[in-house]
């Protein structure tokens, strides 16, 4: 079955994802790899914006999946999560069937069928099977119960409702968890997953990614931002701009028509998000994009 | 090897089961169903690949961030051997950080004979208790201090509040609840009897507790760290840090039931233990390491130090203003503050921080970490 263009290689993941406009690592293709062969989810972790939910867009449209997202938050249960009933139209239906007196002994039984069934994402993830990419996106942000409830999904893929049975993928979704690190996970989800963290690409590759993103940039320009924005990393910033920052930076200038970064002050707001970074990139500025030019 | 490869790979996976096992002497916590999905990887790709060998087992066998470098560190040495500057890409990406070795002084928390005479203090402390609580840590003997921990124990922290975005089924309540209502619904033949409610749950805020264990402090910190020791055990997420010059974390050490054992696991972790002070420095390790990712989001801090700050102050007072932005509540327990209801912050530290603080207190004795106790509930 390779009609799908199941990567055969590592390398062949790393060109199919260039196609797809995105520069994966050796590392990180390596584990999508690995994860698409043995169906293990696969966590990354990374600083922000360094392209971790990009990953699953990704790998949705080359490989012609359907992406499912789901996206964590405080308090995210199963009813958000997996599935609920209609009760609206289940009432509806009560209430129709007694005023028409129906003694049908399966009403009850249909009451709780496919038709009053409300998907959400995992449940759709499970019943898509391997047409799908599941997205978990910042799974840290939900409440640890809410991991230890995504054991069973992860680990069997298959999810049990009490009135229906047990639904179990034929063969299971390519699952891709993201965390920022606000807290450690549970050992036991990560257990299941396999793990990846995604640095800050080095100088050439970021250049390479500006490029790739955004094909109408001069590589001129683009070298120049990604100096700058390398010189911004190794400054004492509370938030380091990341590779999205960039790809933001250098769309922001293309579009106002700046050949290089003389005017680079008016457009610090596409990389640096905080008032006390701005302060110090202020104070440094000549010396960031002077370096740049140099580069 | 193409001629055999059944045979070819018994060999090569015990090799792999090796490396784990190497891993696993390192500390890091690498299961048997690890090494299968291991081996069962690399079966798909080309083992004789150096690069993918490394990655794999990256993938495969870490899931922490911090334990990267352990896993370039034991790697190089089991499959690079002697020859450091391997293939190409290796060298750039193993860069295993030099770990910082310190000695490290473990305090003794306990003297030594207090277990056997347990009986005869509790008794005596009974009768004693109200002299004791007032007395300030400094001027315990450590028989004293072994009696106050134990009182200490017993003191059970709750962070105020607060509501979360979850329901729970109520009584009363501003949703109505239709899952409820449709099996009712059903029990009474379809007839709908009575209207369900949910309301959303209230729940504990974390509670972060950061510790000055620097040498001015160590009499007090000792007792604090007890003191974070029941906290962590009986509220709900509680997170604990120590610094000195430098932050460390020592949530981990907490969960030890046993709180010697605990305080000692702590000491362990922070190297400057009765060393010099650098609050600035610390709190902006904190904020930039854990707090900006969320770690005190909506929860209440709990610094404790004298405010003898060795570094810049304009850190502190940068460090301490976005924390305050950060967290819900953030509360200072200065030991110098005593039982003086005037007292006014003398130290250059204790001023750059007054206008972030919400609550001020001593913490010097146990009556003052019983006014935090009750306290905490009210900040909400």
């Amino acid at each position: 079955m390779e009609v799908l263009g199941f990567p055969e290689s590592v390398g062949e993941l790393t060109e199919t994802l260039r196609q797809g406009g995105y520069l994966a690592d050796r590392g990180l293709a390596t584990a999508l790899f690995v994860s698409l062969s043995l169906n293990r989810p696969i966590l990354l972790e990374g600083e922000v914006g360094v392209g971790k939910t990009e990953v699953a867009k990704v790998m949705a449209s080359v490989f012609g999946r359907k992406l499912i997202r789901l996206q964590c938050y405080e308090g995210i249960d199963t009813s958000q999560a997996l599935y609920e009933w209609d009760y609206a139209r289940q009432m509806l239906h009560i209430r129709a069937l007694s005023e028409h007196q129906v003694a049908d002994p399966d009403a009850v039984d249909k009451l709780f069928g496919p038709k009053f069934l409300l998907e959400r994402p995992l449940l759709e993830a499970v019943r898509t099977g391997d047409q799908a990419v599941l997205l978990i996106d910042e799974i840290d942000r939900a409440d640890d119960e809410f991991e230890a409830f995504l054991l069973e999904v992860l680990s069997d893929f298959q999810i049990s409702i009490p009135e229906i049975g047990t639904i179990k993928a034929a063969s299971p979704p390519l699952v891709v968890l993201t965390s920022n690190r606000t807290r450690e996970l549970h050992d036991a989800l990560k257990r299941r997953c396999l793990y990846h963290w995604i640095g800050y690409p080095a100088a050439e590759r970021e250049v390479e990614i500006v490029l790739i993103r955004e094909p109408g940039i001069s590589a001129a320009l683009a070298r120049k931002v990604v100096a700058a924005v390398q010189r911004l990393r190794e400054l004492d910033l509370a938030k380091p701009p990341g590779v999205a920052e960039t790809i933001d930076w250098a769309r922001t200038l293309d579009f106002l028509g700046e050949p290089d970064l003389t005017n680079a002050r008016d457009t610090l707001g596409a990389v640096v998000k905080d008032r006390d970074d701005l302060e110090v990139v202020l104070d440094n500025l000549q010396e960031i994009t002077s370096g740049a030019r140099g580069a | 090897m193409p001629a055999a490869p059944e045979l070819e790979r018994v060999p090569f996976t015990g090799l792999l089961v090796t490396f784990a096992g190497e891993l696993r002497a390192a500390g890091l916590a690498v299961g048997s169903g690890d090494v299968l999905v291991y081996c069962s990887a690399l079966s798909k790709l080309n083992p004789a690949d150096l690069v993918d060998l490394y990655w794999v087992g990256r993938a495969t066998l870490v899931n922490r961030h911090d334990d990267i470098a352990v896993y370039d560190r034991v790697f190089r040495r089991f499959f690079l051997a002697a020859d450091e500057g391997a293939s190409d890409p290796l060298t750039l990406m193993l860069r295993a950080s030099a770990e910082a070795q310190g000695a490290l002084a473990i305090p003794s928390t306990e003297p030594g004979e207090s277990e056997h005479e347990e009986d005869a203090i509790l008794g005596w402390m009974a009768s004693d208790v109200e002299a004791l609580k007032h007395k300030s840590f400094t001027a315990c003997t450590p028989e004293e201090l072994a009696a106050l921990r134990r009182i200490m124990a017993r003191i059970k922290l709750t962070p105020p509040r607060r509501r979360t975005r979850r329901n729970t089924p109520a009584r009363t309540g501003p949703r109505p609840d239709p899952r409820r209502m449709v099996r009712e619904t059903l029990r009474m033949h379809g007839e709908p009897a009575r209207l369900y409610w949910r309301r959303r749950k209230v729940r504990l805020r974390p509670l972060i507790l950061i510790l000055d264990v620097s040498g001015s402090m160590a009499d007090y910190s000792r007792n604090l760290l007890q003191f974070a020791h029941s906290a962590a055990r009986s509220a709900g997420r509680v997170e604990v840090f120590c610094f000195g010059t430098r932050l460390t974390r020592v949530t981990g050490a907490m969960e030890c039931r046993r709180p010697d054992e605990a305080l000692e696991r702590a000491a362990r972790l922070s190297f400057d233990w009765d060393g010099g002070t650098r609050i600035g420095d610390s709190l902006d390790a904190f904020v930039r390491g854990w707090a900006r990712r969320g770690v005190c989001r909506g929860g209440i801090v709990v610094v404790c130090s004298d405010g003898l700050d060795r570094g810049d102050p304009a850190v502190l007072a940068s460090a301490l203003e976005r924390l305050s932005r950060l967290c819900h509540r953030l509360v200072w327990l200065n030991p110098h503050k005593g039982d003086d209801p005037g007292f006014r912050p003398s130290t250059l530290g204790m001023i750059v921080a007054a206008p972030h603080i919400d609550l001020l207190l001593s913490g010097h004795d146990l009556s003052s970490l019983e006014k935090l106790a009750t306290l905490l509930p009210t900040l909400g």
